[in-house]
């Protein structure tokens, strides 16, 4: 396992290690992920480029143009303790806080998860429903991908080379919204999921569902005739709108579960997923009415 | 008939001891809690090699060439051994039976036996070199389930010459028994239930990997291992090397948990081979993963089929207990035997047959974990009572009330009887859940109840140091695992001969200071170390008596020794005053030795002697079920157990309630899967799950029932695999009530829950 | 060709140490086998049972998830350096009186993660408890004894 270490101190120095090297060097923030595959062999690089000491990679939670900037090295435990997060984006939260364990959480950045592009990401979920771009930096200078067009597969994301996530924003809600995460493990203690979603309503009538684990990448689909998004849909209507959503997903059989369980659980998960998120959504409607 | 043995219990200590029944601080605590313990991994070694092994990535192989040379050429690669550099035939070793090879030979026989060994510098290029051993070979298919080690048509895991006179060396049948009394065909039962159960493969996942070490020494070799059984591990090494035991010396650090996994030898006899030829010492350090491949608990289908009266009292009970080993029988045959011997569980059974099998395997050989079959057994014993139950209209808890024996009661004819009150425990156990009270929706309750066979003909021997000052060495061959073995032989002592706590010193885990030891195992060490330290403080009493009767020039009749006090006619002294009294300047030290053997060895008996005691737990446990997902939530947990008298009751308590959370694993979530080529699938942390703090019940009480009925110390029975011998049955009959199903499979995983409520149908049949 | 090795500056349990490490050595490696503090342990080398985790820059981390060469400029506190001269740690006390200690091998990690949760959440529920050391496995089941332990130490010095 012999690899070189560098420690860039500039995102231009990084983009030009990355164009070198190409895919035999490795990026690492966290470690979380990386070091796992280096025990394993799984990947082998030439280089390591830490990218904790680069100036312009920030763990930083901003507000940029309409959006909340989350810096490529916001650790899982700023996200939980930020308080904008938390008040717009319950969602991700609650899918922040099962993303391994307390250690975990203390390294493992949400660039880095996102960037290792598991189907069964915990948070690419509630990225999905509440409506992420990712801003790359690379060669060819900045560019900006919505999360929807950044998994390509399992592990596979639109990254050129020489390019490396800079910060991902999150849409600013611009009305009442209500967001929730839910998931199925196999024991109360840490664990990958076996499904994971997150479902965003607003009262604009969208309900947002993203759906992981059950797909070779995360999955968004979007629901705007409104019946996802209010109690009083005829229920014929609802069933068919969640129809039309899970018919976008394509769980298989693996170690962590069964494919027909997986697709049960969609069903249940979803419901009491949507349930939480229809109840946020009537407090922020509540809090909108105050205002 | 049996006789209850070894020697009469001192007397009860009065309730206000200061040693006996209270819960002295762990001896080794703070050195744990400062990171200041060395365990084995701790241990430096100068001038050390260290070694990694080569592995194939399936299970069964023939081995068509082993090219080295890449390896070798590695920078400070010493070696790549294989069995060629072995003495031919290849040394074969084993606690029962010699069948594992010290390096595959031939062929490899499970996923993780390796092929070679290399040794080097550093672990950076023993690694490095490891990865470049070019092995090719071939794919045989493997022998993986119960069902096909059984199939005479599938190849055969060992060589028939390994057992050449052995009348199933044509088999993959090991060993087979029978047990029983009675006339089970022609029993007559109202209500005869018959189902198979399954007991998965699930591996031991102690926190401290394995890692050997071994270096040549002035007498011959050093083998350091975290092993449980310093001196079985002894005389496996010897007869491996074809040495003396007496050049080969075991050193034993504390363990950073066995749970019989560090019990038998593994890679010993490998390190002691390379030790030997480099004439340096080396180090072999496995990684979680590859200590997953080399233990694993033996797995089990049991056909359970039992009688019933419409009063709900056993009729008979006809068990067929298919144990699956792995490649090599390691302890594994002895699990089968003894769990099989005492299936039956703690019951009148007036007809009884267990036909029992251990069944070779191309999987990890299997070893003695916590339970040693018990576990597998109760799994299905337990789960016929309390569908009985159901059957009959009979409270879980009243049909075993109804079949227990009372204390003294045999109930395996001709053997050690029931040796507690039993009722008293299934009684409170079941009151501190609250049995009675209705409960609520998706709710369920369970009730079992775990009995196993304490050791049988054992022996410990201890050695008590009185040095000269008045403080105590005492010298034992049990290992401390965690279970707190140092704490309680220290307490012993100190009440013993009237010391404080702190003056005692317990030496443990080296084979050439200790004396003999059989094993700690078998919850055994408490009463046989216990017996022993006590019959050695005795002996050092006795001794001090001829001492002080010479140097206070009186009759030994008139001088009586107490704990901390010697008395002589007209005053008492204290043991340094009668130690200087005896020696003077040149000084001395007095030196006891007690051994316990308990009922002995006796070879008429299937087990080779009787159980010294029985250890006996009632599990009561309540659930609630999330029935559309199936996670489960033990809501409530209760842990009755009968050991005579707790030395110190948190250590007995701890050891219950940590046996109880180990159990919880194998019964909601462990299970190695193995794909056709008997490949482990889900190696390592990630994906095999054990409990862990969001897993462990929400409420958790233990009770200890303590009327010092046991033949230890004290009044004590043994104790530490009470918790985990049954709760698999007592959790799976709360999840069957509240989710309206009969699963009979473990584990009971969320989604194993989800499908039988979907299905409604039981499984497998 | 073999990858040069890294200057790492950085401190440890108060001390600052000055060496050079392999580039893939993990952080664990070097505490153990480098500094030869052995109080922190390696058992499964991925991140999941975190008998391995010491506080980094005041923050609980597996060290086996982070190379070596990453600490550089960091402070890094290990089991060994909780004691303060001589005196153990309220935690380190309460491990051992009720109970908390088996075999031993996962405490260090369990109690640095004990620890990290008493710095960050002073008055912690047993819910809390819970949630902080999830990712500290216990075979010896020990668990209940250890949350009795980490409240027992809730409030002192």
């Amino acid at each position: 396992m012999a690899f070189s270490y560098l420690r860039p101190r500039s995102i231009d120095e990084v983009v030009s290690v990355l164009a070198e090297h190409g895919p035999n060097a490795r990026l690492l923030a966290g470690g979380t992920d990386l070091l796992v595959r280096l025990r394993s062999g799984h990947t082998k690089p030439a280089v390591v480029v830490d990218l904790k000491r680069v100036a312009g990679l920030t763990s930083d939670v901003t507000e940029a143009d309409g959006a909340i900037r989350i810096g490529a090295r916001a650790v899982m435990t700023d996200l939980i303790a930020d308080e904008r997060i938390g008040r717009n984006y319950p969602a991700l939260v609650e899918a922040a806080r099962v993303v391994g364990s307390v250690q975990i959480r203390n390294r493992a950045t949400l660039a880095g998860n996102v960037c290792n592009a598991s189907p069964a990401a915990d948070t690419a979920p509630a990225l999905l429903a509440y409506g992420a771009t990712v801003n790359l930096v690379g060669p060819t200078g900045k560019r900006h991908v919505a999360l929807e067009d950044f998994f390509t597969g399992p592990g596979r994301t639109v990254l050129d080379r020489g390019e490396l996530v800079e910060s991902i924003d999150i849409r600013k809600p611009n009305g009442p919204t209500g967001g929730a995460f839910g998931r199925v493990t196999r024991r109360w203690g840490v664990d990958l999921a076996t499904i994971n979603l997150a479902i965003v309503v607003t009262s604009a009538g969208e309900a947002r569902c993203a759906f992981g684990a059950v797909a070779p990448r995360p999955v968004l689909v979007v629901d705007a005739s409104g019946v996802l998004s209010t109690r009083s849909a005829d229920p014929a209507a609802r069933r068919a709108a969640w129809t039309r959503l899970l018919a976008s997903t394509s769980p298989i059989t693996d170690v962590r579960g069964g494919r027909d369980y997986r697709q049960a659980m969609l069903e249940v998960v979803s419901e009491r997923t949507w349930n939480v998120a229809m109840d946020r959504l009537d407090a922020s409607r509540k809090k909108d009415v105050r205002a | 008939m049996h006789e209850p043995s070894g020697p009469a219990s001192p007397p009860s200590p009065p309730n206000n001891d200061k040693w006996i029944g209270r819960s002295h601080e762990r001896v080794g605590g703070r050195d744990r809690v400062t990171g200041a313990q060395h365990f084995i991994a701790d241990i430096h070694l100068d001038h050390v090699l260290h070694v990694k092994l080569v592995h194939l990535p399936i299970a069964h192989a023939r081995i068509v060439s082993i090219d080295a040379t890449a390896a070798l050429a590695v920078e400070g690669v010493r070696i790549v051994f294989t069995a060629a550099d072995l003495p031919q035939p290849v040394p074969r070793y084993g606690p029962a039976f010699a069948d594992r090879p010290v390096l595959a030979v031939g062929e490899t026989k499970f996923f993780g036996e390796p092929v070679a060994a290399v040794a080097a510098e550093t672990e950076d290029a023993a690694e490095e070199a490891a990865r470049l051993v070019r092995v090719e070979y071939e794919a045989l298919p493997a022998v993986i389930t119960v069902t096909q080690a059984l199939d005479p048509s599938l190849p055969l895991v060992q060589d028939p010459s390994l057992r050449p006179t052995h009348p199933l060396k044509d088999t993959n049948r090991f060993q087979e028994w029978t047990f029983g009394w009675g006339d089970v065909a022609n029993a007559k039962a109202d209500l005869v239930i018959e189902h198979d159960y399954e007991f998965p493969m699930v591996t031991h996942f102690a926190i401290e990997p394995h890692v050997f070490m071994a270096a040549p020494d002035e007498n011959g070799v050093t083998i350091w291992s975290p092993i449980q059984h310093p001196f079985v591990l002894q005389r496996v090494v010897a007869a491996s090397l074809n040495w003396p035991l007496s050049k080969v010396r075991i050193i034993a650090p504390d363990s950073g948990g066995g749970f019989g996994g560090k019990g038998w030898p593994k890679f010993e006899p490998l390190v002691a081979y390379l030790a030997l030829r480099l004439g340096r010492p080396v180090r072999l350090v496995l990684t979680l993963e590859e200590t997953f491949q080399q233990v694993r608990r033996t797995s089990a289908t049991v056909r359970a089929r039992t009688g019933f009266t419409r009063d709900g009292l056993i009729a008979f009970q006809d068990l067929e207990t298919n144990f699956l080993l792995g490649a090599y029988a390691d302890i594994g045959v002895r699990v089968v035997s003894k769990a099989s011997y005492a299936a039956c569980g703690p019951y009148k059974t007036p007809n009884a047959r267990v036909l029992a099998r251990a069944l070779l395997s191309h999987t990890t050989p299997t070893t003695a974990f916590r339970g040693f079959g018990t576990p597998q057994a109760s799994w299905a014993v337990e789960s016929q009572m309390t569908e009985a139950a159901r059957l009959l209209g009979i409270d879980p808890v009243e049909i075993r009330l109804r079949n227990v024996p009372a204390k003294g009661e045999a109930f395996i004819p001709n053997d050690t009887p029931s040796d507690g009150d039993w009722r008293q425990a299934i009684q409170r156990a079941a009151q501190a859940l609250d049995w009675g009270k209705p409960l609520g929706p998706n709710r369920g309750r369970g009730i079992s109840l775990g009995l196993k066979s304490s050791s049988t003909a054992s022996a410990s021997l201890a050695i008590v140091r009185l040095h000269y000052d008045g403080s105590v060495s005492v010298l034992s061959g049990t290992s401390d695992m965690g279970q707190g073995a140092r704490t309680v032989l220290s307490q012993i002592a100190a009440r013993e001969l009237g010391i404080e706590l702190d003056r005692v010193a317990i030496v443990m885990g080296d084979t050439s200071v200790v004396p003999y030891d059989s094993s700690t195992s078998a919850s055994r060490s408490t009463v046989f170390m216990g017996n022993a330290v006590i019959k050695a403080c005795a002996d050092v009493k006795a001794k001090l008596r001829g001492l002080a009767a010479k140097a206070f020039r009186v009759a030994e009749d008139d001088v009586e020794v107490i704990p901390g006090l010697v008395r002589i006619p007209g005053k008492e002294v204290t043991y340094l005053e009668t130690l200087k009294a005896a020696y003077g300047p040149p000084r001395g030290e007095v030196i006891g030795i007690g051994e316990e053997r308990g009922g002995g060895y006796r070879p008429e008996h299937p087990l080779g002697g009787s159980p010294e005691f029985w250890e006996f737990m009632c599990t009561a446990a309540e659930v609630r079920l999330d029935p559309e997902v199936g996670m489960v939530e033990i809501t409530r947990l209760v842990l009755a157990s009968d050991i005579g008298k707790a030395l110190n009751p948190l250590q007995v308590e701890a050891q219950d309630e940590g046996a109880a959370v180990m159990g919880l694993g194998h019964s909601l979530m462990e299970h190695l899967i193995l794909d056709e080529q008997g490949r482990i699938l889900n190696l390592g942390a990630l994906d095999y799950r054990i409990p862990t703090t969001q897993d462990v019940p929400l409420e958790l009480q233990s009770i200890l029932i303590e009327n010092q009925d046991g033949p230890g110390p004290y009044g004590a029975k043994g104790a530490g695999e009470g918790g985990i011998l049954a709760i698999a049955a007592a959790v799976g009959a709360a999840i069957n009530q509240a989710a309206g199903t009969e699963i009979r499979e473990l584990p009971l995983t969320p989604e194993r829950i989800w499908r039988a409520i979907r299905d409604r149908v039981t499984s497998p049949k | 060709m073999k990858p040069p090795a890294v200057p790492l500056t950085l401190e440890v349990n108060g001390r600052t140490e000055t060496l050079e490490v392999q580039p893939h050595h993990t952080l664990l490696e070097v505490l153990r086998d480098q500094m030869h503090l052995t109080g922190t342990k390696e058992c499964c080398s991925c991140g999941e049972c975190g008998a391995c985790t010491v506080l980094l820059n005041g923050r609980a981390i597996c060290s086996c998830l982070m190379l070596a060469a990453e600490a550089d400029g960091d402070t890094v506190t290990t089991i060994e350096g909780l004691a303060v001269d001589g005196r153990l740690d309220p935690l380190q006390e309460a491990f051992v009186a009720k109970g908390a200690v088996q075999c031993g091998f996962c405490i260090p990690g369990m109690v640095m993660s004990a620890k990290y949760l008493l710095l960050t959440n002073p008055q912690p529920t047993e819910a809390d408890i819970k949630e902080a050391l999830v990712g500290n496995l216990c075979r010896c089941g020990g668990y209940l004894r250890i949350f009795e332990a980490v409240h027992a130490a809730v409030g002192k010095k």
